[in-house]
């Protein structure tokens, strides 16, 4: 893992990429995200509507990294917390006639409160014990959410008042792209303090973590609290999107969706989901619209894609691009891969 | 000697087993007398599919340690070849009302289902669990776990696919008037289908204790290099298990056709409810799945009788998360670790 890097030979630029966790290609691939809704294929609204669920992926994917790569906890119930956050927000717009800005957060903060519950209830298991209590927990959620009809109208959704008042989805579209980045920026921050080794201390040996004076407790909790209030912001930005909300979305396969992507991106990255999500979730879109007498073929090849990267490839694509791609000979071609490195 | 083993009986009524079935049968005792017999029929039926599914889980986890999430999917299978064994020889049996089929006809159904669930499983270990197990078993259970969720949704969508998504159903398997059994009326399918799962658990149960086979099976599951040191072959024996834990869910699946029609995500439900039995009985237990697998039967037709339908997810979970907190290793718990857990 990288270390913040203090070294006086950085020029300014290369300073503020850093502290920005960013590397020259991923600046690059950023700018390009933020343009693409201007390059004719993507710039119609059913193409747009489409890379706004890439993002939400992606700005997910990120988020359940953050649990399953550090402390080494499938959190199985991770979209039925985020429905969680959606429900709050909607629920806050409509009955208490709150922006759905304000509303946003209020779902990231009930959301974390689901989450420190987990992960205090969780401390005494691990592995998949855990995930196992995350996706009961899950399951429970989803239930209440069906069958609390009164308050949640249950299957038959609940409408919810969009973000912005355009029918455009242009705003929508660089909202999650700048989800995207700062959830990544945030949870790479705290992946950078001492706090992102006591996260991988504790991953891997809880035992030792403890005995060299790291308290698993507050680490597992916190990090537990922090990835599903991001879960709680996105599901608020969900609600506010579609405009609609069932419990249908808190249901285990879309959980199953966001781990495909968090582990074909390889795990313990961060930003290798967020990257993956883009072109393989845009594909799927693709394959399900085309295809559209062949139902369930999108997911067939998606099931193949995750079969094959875990026999195969456990480390998944980032681990691809440490090894085959980051370590070119040329040194501009260097440069632009990794940034500026800190002379020793 | 008498007084002994009453202490021995108290000793054990205060642990948690026995705590636990105790408490679960006052409860079923008195629901049945407050809301009448058929929820007694229900939770013992239900009780008997969920032991075979759960069983199934057990062993996989028991012995592989692989976390099985796509155990419903072979529930599945199972149903899915029941069914397309079971109606030519339905539309045979309209024709021919005297046949031999009338009375064997439904169990060549089920013993099909039960084929197809074991050559299913052979499959997946040949082309997936295999291939994982020899390139790499570090961080296996996380590993194999995802793994199992990615055959789960392949499974889900093939059968979309190519069999469709509607509801691939039968009326009953066997014709005739239901029991009679103090005032509740128990139809032939059901009864059946219990006594099935009954012998099934019951056959089950003792090749695993009194077998040459079951035992290599009990010893590769306690230390895998005990069990290749006196000879035993590993390989043969990871394959037996995943077909065996295969087909004891798709014999589920055949032989409750019935009640669940198939269709792609049938296997949802069975899933659900048996990894809630193996989180509240331990791992590796399979006695104590049993006992788990009427304990969470009796939990969910309660909830149905008094809370209401469709909270069956909810106050079962809610339960089996209290049971968790207080007793993380399950009320049955074992301290029998699987092979690949390093």
């Amino acid at each position: 893992m990288d270390t913040t890097t203090n070294d006086l030979n950085m020029n300014l630029f290369d300073r503020v990429l850093d502290k920005l966790c960013l590397t020259p290609i991923g600046l690059a691939g950023l700018i390009l995200l933020l343009l693409l809704p201007f390059i004719p294929p993507f710039n119609q609204e059913y193409m747009l509507r489409w890379l706004i669920y890439c993002g939400f992926v992606a700005a997910m994917s990120v988020g359940f990294d953050f649990t399953a790569g550090y402390i080494n906890i499938v959190n199985f119930g991770y979209m039925a917390v985020a429905g969680t956050g959606g429900y709050t927000s909607a629920l806050l717009v409509i009955n208490a006639g709150l922006s759905p800005w304000i509303a946003m957060l209020a779902g990231g903060v009930s959301s974390a409160v689901l989450g420190l519950i987990i992960g205090m209830i969780s401390l005494r298991l691990r592995g998949i014990f855990a995930a196992c209590l995350s996706w009961f927990f899950g399951l429970a959620v989803m239930g209440l959410a069906t069958k609390m009809v009164w308050l949640t109208r249950g299957p038959m959704g609940l409408r919810t008042p969009r973000l912005f008042e355009t029918e455009s989805n242009f705003p929508f579209y660089f909202l999650i792209i700048i989800l995207v980045y700062l959830i990544y920026l945030i949870c790479k921050w705290v992946v950078r303090s001492k706090m992102g080794l006591a996260f991988q201390a504790i991953a891997q040996n809880m035992d030792a973590a403890r005995t060299s004076g790291i308290n698993p407790v507050f680490y597992r909790v916190f990090n537990f609290t922090m990835s599903c209030a991001i879960a709680g912001v996105l599901g608020g930005f969900y609600a506010h999107f579609y405009g609609i909300l069932t419990p249908d979305m808190m249901h285990t396969s879309k959980t199953v969706e966001i781990l495909a992507v968090a582990y074909i991106g390889g795990r313990g990255s961060l930003w290798g989901g967020a990257v993956v999500a883009f072109p393989f979730i845009f594909l799927m879109e693709i394959v399900r619209s085309t295809l559209s007498h062949l139902p369930g073929l999108n997911l067939v090849i998606y099931a193949l894609v995750l079969i094959l990267v875990m026999i195969y490839y456990p480390g998944g694509f980032s681990y691809f691009y440490d090894t085959h791609i980051r370590q070119p000979k040329n040194r501009a071609l260097r440069y632009f891969l990794n940034g500026r490195e800190a002379k020793a | 000697m008498s007084k002994h083993n009453m202490s021995d009986t108290v000793t054990w009524l205060k642990s948690a087993p026995g705590l636990s079935i105790v408490i679960s049968i006052v409860v079923a005792v008195a629901a049945t007398i407050d809301a009448g017999p058929y929820l007694l029929v229900n939770m013992v039926v239900t009780g008997g599919m969920l032991a075979l599914v759960a069983t199934g889980l057990t062993l996989m986890l028991g012995v592989l340690n692989i976390p099985m999430f796509a155990h419903g999917e072979y529930f599945m299978i199972g149903s899915l070849t029941a069914y397309y064994i079971f109606t030519p020889i339905s539309e045979f049996i309209l024709e021919h009302p005297d046949s031999w089929l009338v009375t064997f006809g439904p169990f060549i159904a089920i013993l099909g289902a039960l084929i197809g669930g074991a050559i299913a499983g052979v499959i997946s270990e040949k082309l997936v669990f295999g291939p994982l197990r020899r390139r790499s078993t570090d961080n296996w259970v996380m590993n194999s776990f995802l793994l199992t969720v990615g055959v789960s949704v392949l499974l889900v969508n093939l059968h979309q696919l190519i069999f469709g998504a509607d509801f691939k159903g039968i009326v009953g398997y066997w014709q005739g008037m239901p029991i009679s059994i103090a005032g509740a009326y128990i139809s032939l399918d059901r009864a059946l289908a219990f006594i099935i799962s009954a012998v099934i658990v019951a056959l089950f149960y003792l090749f695993m204790t009194y077998t040459r086979t079951g035992m290599a099976i009990r010893a590769v599951s306690q230390d895998i290099t005990g069990a290749e040191i006196v000879g035993i072959d590993i390989e043969k024996i990871v394959m037996l298990t995943i077909s065996l834990a295969c087909a004891l869910a798709a014999v589920a699946g055949g032989s409750l056709l019935f009640m669940y029609p198939s269709y792609p995500t049938v296997g949802l439900e069975p899933l659900y409810m048996a990894w809630f039995v193996v989180i509240l009985s331990g791992l590796g237990n399979i006695l104590g799945a049993v006992a788990g697998a009427f304990i969470v039967s009796l939990l969910k037709v309660i909830t149905m009788e008094y809370v209401g339908a469709g909270w069956d997810f909810v106050v079962p979970s809610a339960l089996i998360m209290l049971i968790l907190i207080f007793k993380p290793s399950g009320i049955f718990g074992s301290d029998v670790r699987g092979v690949l857990d390093k």
